[in-house]
Order: C-alpha cells, then structure tokens, then sequence
C-alpha cells in the first residue's frame, strides 16, 4: 500500500450533498477539463499534496463510525486521472466496509474503475457545446455493468438552460436506464474568490447565478 | 411501609426506603415507538399561553424585567399565591406573588441584590437594608478571608465567574421523592438520620452534618407549608399524574424561592412522571391530551422562572438563563431504553407551546435508543434548536442510569451526589502570564510569582517548563479559592430544601473548569510549529506577536494540535487533583464557558495564536472560529478526542450548520443529523449543542427583532432566546463557525 500514491488537494470530512447520507469527500488534483464555472480551479494547476494509499485509507477510517450510511465520494479534479490509485483506494476502503461513489466527466471509462465503485455522479457537460461522444461510452459501460448513476448539470442561466439542451439531457436519461437520477445544481459565484488567489480570470464572471427558480424550471422541464 | 397511593405499582424496596431510581426501574414502561401518539396542545392550554405570550412580550418591552418585589426576602414562604389564571392554571405556583415578579435573594450578597434592583429602575426596600446590616451574607464570608493574592487573581480576570457574590447552584434535588413518597416520609427519614449523627463523636464535620439536618427538616417543613400556601396537602404520596408533578413542581418551586444559583436544574423526571400518567391511563382516568396537557402546564410554569441579576452577570451567562436542564431518555444499566412516551410530551412542549430556551431539555443520546426516538430528537433540532445532547453511553459507566444534568453539561447522580460549583481559569491568560514572567498583561500586576523572561523567537521546551511552573501555582490558588467559596456559602447560603432532598451521605465533586482551550492549543501550536516572537510594549510586557508561517489549528482532526490540547487538559486536572478540597470533595474540571467567552476575551490580551487583543475565545471546547477548515466532522473528531475521564463535569460543543448544508431535504436532514450524533457519541465526544439554521437569518433578526421574536439559539450548554443576548454577545454568535458544505 505504501508505494501507491495519488496528488489530492484535500479530504473534506463531512458533506451530506455529495451522495447519500454522510460523507468524506477526497478531491483530486489534475483535471481534463477547464469548465468556466469549476469551483476547484485549484486542482487544475496546483500539483497537490502527495498522499499514500494507506495514509488516505487511515484518514478516512476516523470517519467511519459518521459515515455508516455513507460513504466516501472521489472528487476532484478528475479522480478518473488517478484511476489506478482509485481502483486500490475502492478495494481498501470496501475491506472496511466503506462505500465509494465517483464524481467525473464521463470522459476517461475506466471499465474496471466503474465496475469497482459503488456508484458513479456523472456531471454533464453541456454548458458551451454538445456533449462529448466519450460520455456514452462511459455510460454504456455503466450501462453494462448495472452501475447507479446519478446525472448532474449545473445549470447556467441563459446557457444551458434551453429547451433544446434540457430536452436533450431528457434523451440521455431514457436512454440508460441505469441513471437513476438526475440533479441540477445552480450556478455559483462563491469560487471567485479561489479564482483570484489563483491569478486566474473567472471566465463566468459574466453569467447569472442560478436560481430556486430556475433549477424547478428545469426540473418541470425535464418532468422530473 | 405501604401508602394507598402506591396500590398499582410494582412493589419493591423502594417502599422501604428511599430508592426512586428502583421504583423508576421496576415500574416504567419503555417506548420504542414513534411521534403519532402525540396530542396537540387543548384549548386551555392555548388560552394560557396567549397570556404568557402577552406577559412575555411586556417583560422583554420593559428591558428584561418586568417587576421586582423589593419588600420581602424571597423565601419558601414570604410571598401569597400566585397564578397566570386561576381558573385556567393546572399546576399551580411562582416564585412571588405574580407571573414573572422577581423576588430579591441578599443571601448570596446585599450588594449584588441592591445592585440588580437598581439596574432595573428599582430601590430595594429600607427593610431590607437595614436587616442585611446584622446580618453576614456568603459574599461578606468569603471576602473576610479572601487573600490578596485570590483578589488579583479575581481582579485581572484569571479566574472569573466564581460563586462569591451569588448562589453557587448545580445542586439538583432529587423533586420526585416529593410525589413518591409524601414529605412526612421525608421528615422521618432525615430525623431517624439525625438520631444517627447524635451518637457520632462530636467532631466539627459531625456537628455541621446535624445542625444542616437540623436546617433540612426545617426546609420540608416550610415545604408543606408553601404547599399550603397554593390549598395543597404534600404530606402524604401523589395519587395521581397531576398530583404528582404537582408535588414535583413544589419541591422545585421551593428550590428556587430559596436559592439564586445560576443553574438551577430539575433533574430526570420525565421518565418517572410516566409512571403516574400510565397508570392513571390504565384506570381510563386520563387521555393523551390530558396527559399533554398537564406536561404542557407543568412546562409552562418552568419556562416563567426567573432570578433577579446584575448587567455584569449577564454578561458572563447572557441571555437570562436558569438552566432548569430536564434530562431525557438514556439506558437502563440492564440495557433497556429510559424512553418513555413522556419523553416524546416534554419534547414535544417545544411544538404546543411554541419552541423555547427552557427548559434546558437535554438527550441522553445512547447508540442503543430507539431509532423512532432518535429521529424525532433530530427532528425537533432542525425544527427548533432549542435540545442538546450528552453521551449516556460515555456517563453511564461512571454514573449509573440515574443520574442527571446539572447546568449545561455536568453529570450527578440524582440526590446522591451534588457539586461544588467552581466556575473557570482563563488558559490563554495563564499563558500570557507564563510569558510575561508571572505578570498580567493588562494591568501590569505581578499577580504570580515572578518567573522567566522570554526573549526573542519562543522556544516550545521553554515556554512548557514555565507553564507547568505557573500551572501549579494556580491550580493551588484555584482550588483554595473555591474552598473559601464552598465552606462560606455551606455556612451562609446552605441549600436547605435542594440538600433534603438528597441522601444524607451525598458525595460531593469540586468542579473545576477551564475556558480558552482552543485559544491555547492553538497558540501552542503556533509557537511549536511556526515561528513566534513576542513583541514588547514601552512597560516590558508582551502586547503582541509575530507569527511567521503556518501552523496546525484545533478544530481539523490534526493529531500534531489536537494532543496539545488534551495534554493540557491532563496537566491541569492532574495539578488540581494534588490540592486537597473542601469536604473531601472529588476535583472534576469542565471544558465550558457559558457565554463567558465573549468577557474572557475582552480581558485578554493578544495571543501567540493570532488572536487579537480583546477578541472572543471559542465558546467551551469548541475550536476557534473560523479555523477549522477540514469540515464538520474533522471538527467533531478534534473535541471528542478531549478525554472525559479528566474532563468529568463536562466538555461542551456547539455546532452550527446551514440546513442545506445538513442534506437536501427534512428527511436526509434527520438522517444525517442522527448519524452525527451516532458517529460523534460513538467516537467518545460528550456533549453536542445542535444549531442548524442560516446565519443570515441571525442577522435579520439582530437588525429586525420583530420579524422573529422567539428565535431560539443553543449557545453553550443551554439555550437563549437570540433577543436576550447583549450585543457583542450576538456578535460572537455570528462570528462562529457555520458549517457550509457538511
């Protein structure tokens, strides 16, 4: 155990948005993507802290007796990156009964990543273009390996909160029967701040956040 | 020994003597099922608390107080009946002769009587006056033998809140031996004891054992006369559910028309009070909503109990508080539940009566209560924050299944064990005067024993040689300063009715406690792990530091600071328990501050942790501010690291949290809450106060009060209605952590 390592940014202990019940959420550093909304620029060009498996593993077991009907989600950054180091974070943690959920891109369809965890967030992309083809063949693999998904948007006000780009996510969703799910998370400004420690331009500066209203919009849209 | 009043009840020997916690055992019904039983409140019960509504809405109108009786001198019976209706009123029974109207207790001191009176607008009466002339009050007591150096010590503010000017109270009596058992019962008991003690050789410990037997018989005598006062009989056992709280409620009422304690705390009754409601529902004598209604009465006349204080003391327990801490549920030592439908009626007060800071009701949180139980506990946080919750499986070993809360967080068993209140040493002061060579940072008094100069970068080695130096010391002047408080107020302030009420042989603690614990580790840390230099001022003490780098903060389940701060919790506790005490009594130590934290900072100057002059500590044990940035649960694994086994009378945390932070709807809310607190008590953590509610909506209410009147928050062992908390008070309340993304 000791010789795998991963670069996380940081272990939050304690959320109770990122999946079911309790939770510990690892986040990864490195990122395949650069979403102008992202709330972890961080993880995008800061290397991270160098973290052993055992370590990580030892971290997490303080939270066990908090998490029973929980778990612990692999964020990021793109945990699918890291994807060998997740693969023996998933095994060490099922050997103490934790459960794990992966939240990605969709991008990287690690097969026996997914078929590993215990349950994947899969955040759509769909902000400024369609979305990448990479997505289904990480959702046919869900598909496949009868893996509980849940489907994640954030929705931007005037961006992706068409009909068009609604009704298409709808398609998604009838479409793989294992997404059993779907959330909208509005968008947020509260990472600006990180933005400007980091020298970085927000590139969403410009848009609206999202509201109650809009996220029942697209709920009603979609007929959830 | 056999009452009629008994017929029913599972025989036992507790009807040979006194054994409430046996007659609870072999005769409650434990309840493992859900809310839906519940009853709302009757018509009655709404038509009264329209008028203590409207009696409140005039108290806080008037600044607080709504009327003082000045002429007499609040006493079991100085003052005729009093109702909010007498028509209406099921329990009956104030502390004057109004709703509200504080009565005046010189006991503790004449200057601090005078002094609230005058706060309010009022002038104690010349009777009064001239009859505390003759006589020595706790206050005059403890300040003949006072030394100078327990005067600085006071003055500087290293120890502060101590019991010298007021009632000392966390002495609960045991109230429901009142119902069980008929005063006469009572009488007898502690007469036969006294026949007892008159054999013993006349020792000066023997001599004061009979002459407050001698005052404890008188007490119960004037107790059936306060009855009396009201139409009732308490000589003989209730034979009802009414009767039963009723007689309760008497022997508390007297508690508190007697005494000005701080904390004056009703115990664990709720579970007891079941077995009067069960049986007379077996008879058909009772329904759910009579059985509500009379908790919801019984509630009422506990949330109107009031003492009369100074603005000073305010500041340090703000808010009003009387702490009457009702403790809820737990297990028996055979491992069956203590929950009880009236478990679910007390809390459920908080819905037919509107939600509210008192009671200070408590949950003994076990891993073992019934999940339904659990669930409607997190409900009623979310719903009101107005609960908090102590580790029954954590106290149980130590205190049996009978035991019950004093105050905010400290554990006794009920009638068989009482406290010396010994209120708290400012650490982060104490590390101050270690740096600064014995001297007070603020006002420049040697106030220790002249010691070693710091010069430049602090060195961690150096700086903990000379804290154990100073740790000793005062530990030494702590624990003999509280000896001077206990034996006067013994001797001037004897808790006659509250001490009947208990076994005649009652052990007691010495309860010591520490307040800045976060601020200390931290600044330990910091000079550990960064680099820290003290920067002088013109008259040679520290009035800043340099801090330069980072540094483990409390608060984030990092081993490196979390053991700096049990570490010295054991160094202190260890140096307390090498001073004797007062009557042999056992040296407990609590990590908890009331609101006192706010004061405590003020008098403080700037800590090697970044801290600035004047600036709050952290309420309790809780990590400071802001600092803890690993989430809800690294915060929550820091402060249960604390170890109870050093810490017996308490280690208070107070968590916020926004409500959707806590899980997207109320039904992950109250899971998610009840697996905290399962994952917190499980890991050894003592004692949770639950706020989930947006700051912003505090910050509406502070610049709006109209908008939400009874805003409810738990602030350090005990709740307080938002409104009734002084300013830098509220302030302190927002600056807290609230945990965003749990």
């Amino acid at each position: 155990m000791e010789k795998c390592k991963a670069r996380i940014d940081s272990l939050y202990n304690g959320s109770a948005v990122d999946g079911k019940g309790l939770r510990c959420v690892v986040f990864f550093t490195g990122c395949n993507m650069r979403c102008g909304f992202c709330h972890n620029p961080e993880t995008w060009t800061e290397k991270g802290i160098e973290t052993t498996l055992s370590d990580l593993v030892a971290r997490i077991k303080r939270y066990k007796s908090y998490i029973k009907n929980g778990g612990v989600t692999l964020s990021g950054g793109e945990p699918f990156l890291q994807a060998e180091f997740c693969k023996e974070l998933c095994k060490a943690l099922h050997n103490e009964d934790i459960s794990v959920i992966i939240e990605t891109n969709g991008l990287i369809c690690d097969k026996e990543l997914i078929e590993i965890c215990d349950g994947i967030r899969l955040d759509i992309k769909n902000q400024e273009r369609d979305v990448d083809k990479r997505v289904f063949d990480f959702l046919n693999t869900c598909q496949e390996k009868e893996k509980f998904v849940t489907m994640t948007n954030v929705l931007v006000p005037s961006l992706n909160d068409t009909a068009e780009k609604l009704n298409n996510l709808k398609s998604i969703k009838e479409t793989y029967s294992c997404i059993k799910e779907v959330k909208f998370l509005a968008f947020r400004k509260l990472c600006e701040s990180k933005y400007s420690r980091l020298n970085m331009p927000f590139p969403y500066e410009k848009y609206q956040e999202g509201t109650k209203a809009d996220l029942q919009r697209a709920y009603d849209l979609m007929s959830f | 020994m056999k009452f009629e009043q008994w017929n029913g009840f599972k025989e036992g020997a507790w009807q040979e003597k006194i054994a409430v916690r046996d007659f609870i055992n072999l005769n409650y019904t434990p309840y493992e099922g859900d809310k839906s039983f519940l009853a709302g409140p009757t018509e009655r019960t709404k038509k009264v608390m329209a008028k203590v509504n409207k009696l409140l809405k005039k108290e806080m109108d008037k600044g607080g107080v709504l009327d003082v009786d000045t002429k007499n001198v609040s006493g079991l019976l100085a003052y005729g009946a009093g109702y909010i209706d007498k028509d209406l009123d099921i329990i009956v029974g104030f502390q004057t002769d109004e709703p509200l109207k504080r009565g005046v207790n010189p006991f503790g001191g004449i200057r601090m009587a005078r002094q609230a009176c005058e706060a309010y607008g009022y002038k104690l009466s010349d009777n009064i006056e001239e009859n505390f002339k003759y006589s020595t009050t706790h206050n005059d007591g403890v300040f003949s033998v006072y030394t100078e150096e327990m005067r600085a010590a006071r003055k500087v503010g290293i120890l502060t809140g101590l019991p010298d000017a007021y009632g000392r109270g966390r002495i609960i009596g045991d109230y429901r031996r009142i119902a069980l058992y008929g005063v006469d019962f009572l009488i007898e008991q502690k007469k036969a004891d006294k026949v007892r003690y008159g054999k013993n050789d006349m020792s000066e410990e023997n001599i004061k054992q009979l002459e407050e037997l001698a005052q404890q018989i008188k007490a119960l005598e004037e107790l059936k006369g306060l009855a009396n006062i009201y139409g009732y009989d308490i000589s003989q056992p209730a034979s009802n559910a009414k009767e039963a709280i009723q007689w309760l409620y008497f022997g508390y009422l007297a508690a508190i028309k007697e005494q000005n304690g701080a904390a004056m705390s009703l115990g664990r009754t709720s579970t007891f009070l079941d077995i009067y409601i069960q049986r007379d529902m077996e008879k058909g004598i009772l329904t759910e909503e009579g059985a509500q209604e009379l908790m919801d009465d019984f509630v009422i006349k506990l949330r109107l109990s009031r003492q009369l204080r100074t603005p000073e003391y305010n500041d340090l327990f703000g808010g009003d508080p009387t702490w009457t801490t009702e403790s809820v549920g737990g297990m028996t030592d055979d491992g069956r539940t203590l929950v009880t439908k009236n478990s679910f009626r007390v809390l459920n007060t908080l819905y037919t009566l509107g939600s509210a800071p008192e009671p200070n009701l408590t949950i003994l949180w076990s891993d073992k209560l019934p999940d339904n139980f659990k669930k409607f506990c997190a409900q009623v946080s979310i719903d009101t924050d107005s609960i908090q919750y102590e580790n029954d499986d954590l106290m149980r070993p130590m205190y049996g299944d009978d035991y019950a809360i004093a105050c905010c967080v400290s554990a006794m068993q009920v009638g068989k064990q009482m406290q010396f209140f010994g209120a708290r040493c400012n650490l982060a002061k104490l590390l101050l005067l270690t740096l600064n060579g014995g001297k007070d940072e603020n006002f420049g008094m040697q106030v220790a024993p002249e010691g070693k100069q710091f010069k430049g970068k602090l060195n961690y080695d150096e700086v903990m040689e000379s804290f154990d130096k100073y740790c000793a010391w005062m530990s030494r002047l702590y624990i003999n300063t509280l000896n001077v408080i206990h034996r006067m107020h013994d001797k001037y302030a004897y808790e006659k009715i509250q001490m009947a009420l208990h076994d005649t042989e009652v052990t007691r603690f010495m309860a010591c406690g520490v307040a800045g614990l976060s601020v200390i580790a931290d600044s330990l840390s910091a000079i550990k792990y960064a680099e820290v230099t003290p920067i002088y001022g013109e008259s040679g003490l520290i009035v800043d530091f340099d801090i330069k780098g980072d540094f483990p903060k409390y608060g984030n389940d990092d081993d490196r600071v979390d053991s700096i701060a049990v570490e010295i919790l054991r160094k202190f506790s260890g140096e307390l328990k090498k001073i004797p005490t007062y009557r042999g009594s056992q040296h407990t130590l609590s990590a908890l501050t009331i609101t006192s934290n706010v004061v405590y900072g003020k008098k403080t100057g700037s800590t090697p942790d970044g801290r600035k002059k004047g600036e709050p500590f952290a309420p309790g044990a809780n990590p400071m501010h802001n600092r803890e940035t690993s989430g809800a649960l690294a915060s929550l694994n820091s402060v249960s690291k604390l170890p109870y086994s050093c810490c017996q009378d308490g280690i208070s945390n107070t968590f916020s949290i926004l409500p959707n932070a806590l899980g997207e709807n109320n039904e992950k809310r109250v899971d998610n809450l009840s697996d905290m607190l399962n994952g917190y008590f499980e890991n050894g953590g003592h004692h949770l106060n639950v706020n989930v509610l947006d700051r912003e909506k505090l910050v509406i209410a502070m610049e709006n009060p109209e908008m939400y009147p009874n805003i409810t928050i738990r602030v350090s062992g005990y709740a307080v209605n938002f409104h009734k908390l002084s300013k830098p008070q509220q302030l302190e309340v927002l600056k807290r952590t609230y945990h965003g993304e749990m």
